[in-house]
């Protein structure tokens, strides 16, 4: 499963794939109007290209020839219309585009994210995060680029270096021809280019790649780095790539060093050429002098783009791979869906059941074994057992983050795979030991931003957890900004923030993963009243593991290796005199001999 | 805003001029050659459009003698050619320069930079870093190299046009750039607002890109609370105002150019004009307007340019004054000669802590109080105690990555700060509580500390961290590439892995700092087992929140508040029924749960 493998980033495939522009052309349609006037204003563009030199060849062969000062007038007139003409049209024609180009990437990314959201948590356990990071935003960033340089430039550049060898060609064909003959030489000139700095573009990427993400495991890893004295090691890792790239972008600038201005002397030949051959014809009067400045504005206007045609083929190259990525990423189906026509309880009421429920991670390799129990409605059941037994699971399972491979799991009577995910878990009140922060203040953390809690809700609740004597401390109260691996929270306060969470959205079913980092004496106090508050008139799952909790719970199901142990209260299971009284005879001696601490005072409930 | 702030701009490109000096003086040859080229290119291309006029006017001149019909045409073959020649060399010589600028200017604020002490970082996030490495050096490189030469194109360039044109027409040389001088500050304000806007844009980027990574990670809460559509409708928010920004920066690129264009092409259009007149009248040659014309467009890019690079200045100098900003830190002072260097011959591990007091900053609150500890060489010492007891810290300062206070820790008797780094560093073996690994192969993670590793040595360290099994079953065995960060390993795993890193140098200091807190109690348990031969004849120092993993050792000390508060063997601290006895109750439950269920399982 592990194994050495290229990071997808790097590989380079067609420039072109018609079955993925296709695909890419589908999030255009809803702006075919739009799109529609682009296009016009891209042959509008051109037209305004082509009339300036044509202007200028009226003028000199009609009226200046002719002497005629009104009509030169007319045409310095003409000629600032196309200009001011040109700059509107330009405009238009590159805000249309670039809008629509913004629009279809909105549109995207709200797919790719959208469809993530419904992705189960098996599937963020096989993906990076940062992975799916760069195909939501990186990816899609590139793919725009196709839009507003590539395939409107390419189309405008194409129709550019077209319409003017058209227009010369009606004005004189053999004149035009004369001036193109150096064209083969530039297109396989270009080819020749483009190949090498295709090449030397893949290269430089991957290696700018490396040199990136060597320069940030650099910091990242900074203390790793001075603890081991491996500084001048690092250095001189650093210093390969980074002389690499070196290299290769200097053979990019040998590269273009010499194409560019290879190009800008061909240009410079055409016009030798059109003197040369237009010095004859003009002595023959088959042509006129207009003619021949007109061509050469021609030929000045023609070679911009040809230049160009070279490194938009590279963008359509990045876009291509960065669509694929996307859209392998968007063809991945849900694997957990909701049912067609989901199923709900008129009133809800709160009773779970598992009836022989198996649940595997990875095939063949069960961690929840023929799992059976009822949970009646109001039910507190403390989960009791070693680490990696199933306890989690056991929750996991409940609240559908995986779909369980034989058995059934019931909420309310209805099978979990028969509700609205959404639904469902609206219903179960998650409960986490790593308490998630989301970046923005305190209050959106306990609301996590839902529309429907009201602010004296969230108040209300955060003062049920007990928390609000903290919040009142800080600066801006429910306003403070929460740091991910900042100190404004303590570990004990981010438990408390993670029961206002979950007060806030009332559940009726609560699922509690209990923390076992140890708090101060103070903020256990605070705990414990708030567990109590959180747990008043819910059914509840607790993964326990105090013994306070356990003792105050309904019933213990201990859980070993995906199996239920022992299942019955407090006092059976003491009266069984099996796993769970030994257990507790070993934590009632201790506290006998501590003299009855908090945690016993606290345990009578 | 700029005629305020000219002035200390100005001293500040004077005041950082020295960190960039010895570039200039490395790559004086290029520069001299590339300028030279430079010129000799604008003189060339200068004589273009002179030739064309040449070539236009024999043409029209008339029947007469054919062969000199061929002279022009020939002539700007060759002045294309020199010119295509010189353009060649000074690209290769100006932006070889300026790339090789950029990567050696990388090179050593790379190398600066991994000698900050860590404080440094704590202040400063990656994110910022990067974009001093990447988006700053890149201003600084485009300042050093073609920004700054492209004034001396453009003033040479304007010179010889302007000159010609004015031989030429020197009337119509003053009426055609009526619109020219508004093309600098066109590009001046067009640069500054597409910079500020692409900043933008850049920011809400990274905004968007924050928020996705966090709904990813809190994936779970998200799906546990029902927030999907919720957490979309923030996307879409975010994505809607990257979208606007975004448009908001193509208006400007999408008034820019074409604006460029309407100034060039009003001054063709008054030529068209003004000069079409005097071509009419006679006192002006076709070639002579042609020509014009073609001084005229040379024009545009050198004016464009001045408006260009007074923006490339201005970003070049902020960029090279946030570089200068992590020059000017002073590296740690670990990497500082000792005052007295007292080298050990040989390290056998005795450790001393003597009023050992420190935090991290001037005014910040101290994060260990007046500690005195003697661990005598050869034993086993835990460390237990809350999150934030200062057991962390105590470790920062024992490898010095964090500065203790003179004559406070002691190896063998001499101050640490008094013996070489390399020889502390090698003396000590540890695991850190935030593992990080590299993203190479694992047998280059476990070699991390020592520079030779035949692989016998890397197996046995990997088979004392119980890592065997687990290498094994990857494809590629020890040559398997773990992943930025080694994220294709469990949390246990990455903590074995550098347990192996760890063992590997054959420390005479050990120092576990939670090293097993992500594998199983069992796991745990088997791991030290098969660590107490290795910790034999070596100091370690075992640091962990639970008492399960150094109830064995030699003498435990009890850390909060940076204060030791109890000290004393397991079952000395426990009949004391202080705060290590209370401590263990709450953590046994757990504990005794596994043991019994392990029981069980075997009976």
């Amino acid at each position: 499963m592990i194994g050495a493998e290229l990071p997808d980033e790097e590989i380079l495939g067609k420039a072109y794939d018609a079955r993925l522009m296709v695909r890419i052309l589908r999030y255009l349609r809803p702006y075919w109007k739009l799109l529609a006037v682009a296009f016009v204003f891209l042959l509008l563009q051109t037209g305004t290209q082509l009339l300036g030199p044509y202007i200028t060849k009226i003028a000199i062969d009609r009226y200046v020839s002719a002497k005629d000062i009104h009509g030169l007038d007319m045409m310095a007139l003409a000629y600032l219309g196309v200009v001011v003409c040109g700059f509107i049209v330009l405009f238009i024609q590159t805000y249309t585009t670039e809008y629509i180009g913004q629009r279809a990437m909105h549109d995207l990314r709200l797919e790719i994210f959208t469809h993530l959201q419904k992705q189960d948590l098996a599937y963020f356990d096989r993906n990076a995060v940062g992975r799916l990071m760069t195909r939501t935003i990186n990816d899609v960033e590139t793919l725009n680029e196709l839009f507003s340089t590539g395939v409107v430039g390419l189309m405008g550049d194409l129709s550019i270096v077209f319409g003017i060898a058209a227009v010369m060609f009606w004005l004189n064909w053999q004149l035009a021809l004369v001036c193109l003959t150096a064209f083969p030489v530039i297109i396989y000139l270009s080819r020749f280019y483009r190949r090498r700095a295709r090449e030397v573009y893949r290269q430089s990427r991957m290696i700018l790649g490396r040199l990136n993400a060597g320069l940030q495991e650099n910091i990242a890893g900074v203390a790793t780095v001075q603890a081991f004295g491996q500084e001048e090691r690092m250095y001189r890792r650093f210093q390969a790539v980074n002389l690499n790239y070196r290299d290769v972008l200097l053979q990019s600038i040998r590269n273009n060093a010499m194409f560019f201005p290879a190009i800008e002397l061909f240009s410079a030949i055409s016009v030798g050429l059109l003197l040369w051959y237009g010095g004859f014809q003009i002595q023959g009067r088959a042509v006129e002098a207009g003619v021949l400045v007109a061509f050469l504005q021609y030929i000045q206007r023609m070679y911009l783009p040809i230049r160009d045609l070279a490194e938009k083929y590279n963008i359509l190259q990045a876009a291509m791979a960065s669509s694929e990525r996307i859209f392998l990423l968007l063809d991945q189906p849900e694997t957990i869906k909701n049912p067609a026509e989901p199923k709900r309880a008129d009133k809800f009421t709160g009773a779970v059941e598992f009836k022989n429920v198996q649940l595997s991670y990875q095939p063949g390799d069960p961690v929840l074994k023929n799992i059976s129990f009822k949970v009646r409605p109001g039910e507190k059941i403390a989960l009791v057992g070693a680490t990696g037994g199933g306890k989690t699971s056991i929750i996991s399972a409940l609240c559908r983050f995986y779909d369980v491979d034989s058995g059934q799991i019931l909420v309310d009577g209805i099978d979990v795979r028969d509700w609205n995910k959404q639904e469902l878990r609206r219903h179960l009140g998650l409960v986490l030991q790593d308490v998630f922060l989301f970046s923005g203040d305190v209050g959106t953390n306990i609301t996590l931003g839902d529309p429907r809690i009201t602010e004296q809700r969230m108040i209300d609740a955060a003062a049920r957890a007990q928390i609000t004597p903290f919040i009142d401390k800080l600066p801006n109260g429910f306003h403070e900004e929460v740091q991910e691996r900042g100190s404004t929270l303590s570990q004990g306060q981010r438990q408390l923030l993670s029961f206002a969470r979950a007060l806030a959205f009332d559940p009726k079913i609560l699922i509690l993963d209990e923390a076992t980092s140890s708090v101060d004496t103070q903020t256990e106090m605070l705990i414990q009243q708030a567990l109590h508050e959180l747990l008043k008139n819910r059914t509840a799952l607790i993964v326990a593991h105090r013994l306070s909790t356990i003792r105050n719970a309904d019933r213990i199901l201990v859980i070993h290796d995906g199996e239920i142990k022992e299942d019955g209260n407090h006092d059976a299971l003491l009266a069984r005199g099996g796993l769970y009284a030994r257990l507790y005879d070993l934590q009632y001696r201790f506290q006998e001999r501590d003299g009855g601490a908090a945690e016993s005072a606290s345990t009578v409930g | 805003m700029g005629q305020t702030n000219r002035e200390p701009e100005d001293r500040q490109i004077l005041r950082y001029y020295h960190r960039v000096k010895f570039l200039v003086d490395r790559y004086r040859r290029l520069i001299v050659l590339g300028l030279l080229s430079l010129i000799a290119t604008d003189l060339a291309g200068i004589a273009l459009p002179w030739l064309i006029k040449g070539g236009i006017d024999r043409a029209l001149r008339g029947a007469g003698d054919n062969s000199s019909l061929v002279t022009y045409p020939l002539l700007i073959l060759l002045a294309a050619s020199l010119q295509g020649f010189l353009r060649f060399c000074w690209r290769i010589n100006i932006h070889g320069f300026s790339r090789r600028c950029e990567a050696d200017l990388r090179e050593v604020v790379f190398g600066h930079l991994q000698k900050l002490p860590l404080n440094y970082f704590q202040h400063n996030k990656i994110g910022d870093l990067m974009s001093r490495l990447t988006n700053d050096i890149h201003a600084v490189r485009e300042l050093m190299g073609f920004g700054s030469l492209a004034i001396v194109d453009a003033i040479v360039t304007i010179l010889l046009s302007l000159t010609l044109m004015i031989a030429i027409d020197p009337w119509l040389t003053l009426w055609s750039m009526m619109a020219m001088p508004f093309i600098p500050i066109v590009v001046r304000y067009f640069g500054r607002n597409i910079f500020r806007w692409s900043r933008a844009t850049q920011d809400q980027l990274s905004e968007m890109s924050a928020y996705t990574l966090e709904n990813f990670s809190g994936i779970r809460v998200v799906q546990a609370y029902a927030q999907e559509e919720n957490q979309i409708a923030g996307f879409n928010r975010i994505s809607s105002e990257y979208r606007r920004k975004t448009m908001w920066l193509a208006t400007l690129w999408g008034i820019f150019w074409p604006l460029m264009q309407v100034h060039a092409g009003i001054a063709a259009t008054i030529v068209l004009w003004l000069g079409g007149r005097q071509v009419l009248t006679g006192s002006m040659t076709l070639g002579e307007y042609v020509a014009f014309n073609g001084y005229l467009a040379m024009l545009t890019w050198p004016l464009m340019a001045i408006g260009y690079t007074a923006n490339q200045y201005q970003r070049g100098t902020a960029a090279l004054t946030r570089i200068a900003e992590v020059l000017d830190t002073p590296i740690g002072e670990r990497y500082a000669e000792a005052k007295e260097p007292q080298p050990l011959a040989s390290v056998r591990g005795a450790i001393e802590l003597r009023h050992l007091t420190f935090s991290y900053g001037a005014g910040q609150a101290a994060e260990l109080h007046d500690l005195n500890l003697h661990i005598p060489a050869g034993q086993i010492c835990g460390i237990i105690g809350e999150t934030g007891a200062g057991k962390s810290t105590l470790v920062n300062l024992m490898l010095r990555l964090y500065e203790p206070a003179e004559n406070t820790i002691f190896i063998d008797g001499i101050d640490i700060r008094q013996l070489p780094l390399r020889q502390l560093e090698d003396a000590i073996g540890y695991v850190s509580q935030d593992i990080f690994l590299f993203s190479g192969s694992m047998r280059e993670n476990i070699l991390l500390g020592v520079e030779d590793g035949e692989l016998a040595r890397v197996q046995e360290a990997a088979r004392i961290a119980h890592l065997s099994a687990a290498i094994e079953s990857f494809g590629a065995g020890f040559d398997t590439i773990i992943g930025e960060r080694g994220v294709r390993l469990s949390g246990g795993q990455k903590q074995r892995t550098a347990l192996a890193r760890a063992l590997i140098k054959n420390p005479p200091i050990l120092i576990l700092d939670d090293a097993f807190s992500s594998v199983d109690v069992e796991t745990e348990e088997e791991i030290l087992r098969e660590l107490k031969q290795f910790m034999a004849g070596r100091t370690t120092l075992l640091i962990s929140h639970r008492i399960s993993t150094l109830r064995d050792a030699d003498m435990i000390v009890y850390l909060r508040g940076g204060r030791i508060i109890e000290q004393g063997s397991h079952a000395e601290l426990l009949s004391r029924h202080g705060a290590y006895f209370s401590l263990y109750q709450r953590q046994s439950l757990e504990r005794e749960v596994a043991t019994l269920m392990h029981e069980d399982g075997q009976r």
